[in-house]
């Protein structure tokens, strides 16, 4: 693996250290961030690009990344432009796996291990520990950078922050004078990009739906 | 898109027409890194001829920023069209780059 993806980075950021798995805030719309940061990425490789209305394609030319390419390539298959929020309510609904994927190819590039855990003494579950952590001390390294100076952010890591706040991770980088200190920051910053406004809108109408049907009685 | 340029001591203004995109915004760049390379700390960026910005050409408008910051300076914007303006307030971009209404004013923004 080049270089982490912005896809790659959200995972790595959603995993608990101790657990090894998806920080229960963050699983209703961990498929939602990776979709967006799929196509942060495509746009900041310039594959794509937005506007307040539609998501195009602007290069077709393979980046040399399965996932981004096989994106790029159903993106190119769409006979209607469509906006930027619809590419990540469909992409996260038609590749529920997306998950999975990014795990694995961060296993592969030895950023994570798969390990099989018991849990209630009884059941398994995979737990994906990091192998040295330093790609998640670089990431938050990064979104501290862009809250805590009041340097114009650059457009990755104003993304990266767009997916953290996304995720619903910033409570667990920040303290909670932290969070209350950079909220208007994290606003600020996150409006810049169109894909990171529009991620922050699937994720709030993911949230808002099963929020819904948890509080649906049963019959 | 077009740029053509006027110095005024380490104070440049920018005059870019058409659309500024993935497409362009290359030149923007360009433009940008040339005028800062060449000791201009303060960019201001005649927007009245623009009709389009994407994500993309913002992008580009924000690099400019950061850089020119980086030098010292800034960069602020100034005739802005109904669907650019819209692009700039949806995205919150007044709060990083000072919007002005004319050159002047966006002179003073910069410089005092």
């Amino acid at each position: 693996m080049k270089h982490l993806t912005l896809a790659d980075e959200i995972v790595v950021l959603m995993l608990e250290d101790d657990s090894g798995q998806v920080h229960p805030a963050c699983t209703p719309v961990a498929t939602t961030a990776i979709a967006g940061g799929i196509l942060m990425e495509l746009a900041l490789q310039g594959r794509i690009d937005t506007d307040l209305t539609s998501l195009f394609i602007i290069d077709k030319t393979p980046v040399g990344d399965a996932l981004l390419d096989e994106t790029l390539i159903e993106i190119a298959a769409e006979p209607t432009q469509q906006s930027s929020a619809w590419w990540i309510d469909t992409l996260a609904t038609r590749h529920g796996d997306l998950i999975d994927r990014v795990l694995a190819r961060l296993v592969t590039a030895g950023i994570l291990r798969e390990e099989e855990r018991k849990f209630l003494w009884v059941f398994s579950r995979r737990a994906y520990p990091q192998v040295s952590g330093r790609e998640e001390r670089e990431a938050k390294g990064r979104i501290m950078s862009v809250l805590f100076n009041d340097e114009v952010p650059n457009p990755r890591d104003t993304l990266l922050l767009g997916l953290a706040k996304t995720a619903g991770i910033l409570s667990t980088i920040l303290s909670e004078e932290e969070v209350e200190k950079s909220a208007a920051r994290v606003d600020e910053v996150v409006a810049l990009e169109e894909i990171g406004r529009s991620v922050g809108l699937v994720a709030r109408q993911v949230r808002e739906a099963v929020t819904a049907i948890m509080m649906t009685p049963y019959p | 898109m077009e740029i053509t340029s006027k110095i005024d001591g380490d104070l440049s203004v920018l005059l870019l027409g058409g659309r500024i995109d993935a497409a362009s915004s290359a030149s923007l760049d360009h433009a940008v890194n040339a005028a800062i390379g060449g000791g201009i700390r303060h960019l201001v960026l005649d927007m009245s001829q623009v009709g389009y910005v994407s994500s993309a050409g913002l992008r580009s408008i924000l690099l400019a920023a950061k850089n020119a910051k980086a030098a010292g300076g800034g960069v602020a914007v100034f005739g802005l069209q109904a669907s650019v303006a819209e692009v700039f307030n949806v995205s919150g971009f007044g709060k990083i780059i000072p919007i002005a209404a004319d050159d002047a004013e966006a002179r003073r923004k910069l410089v005092g």
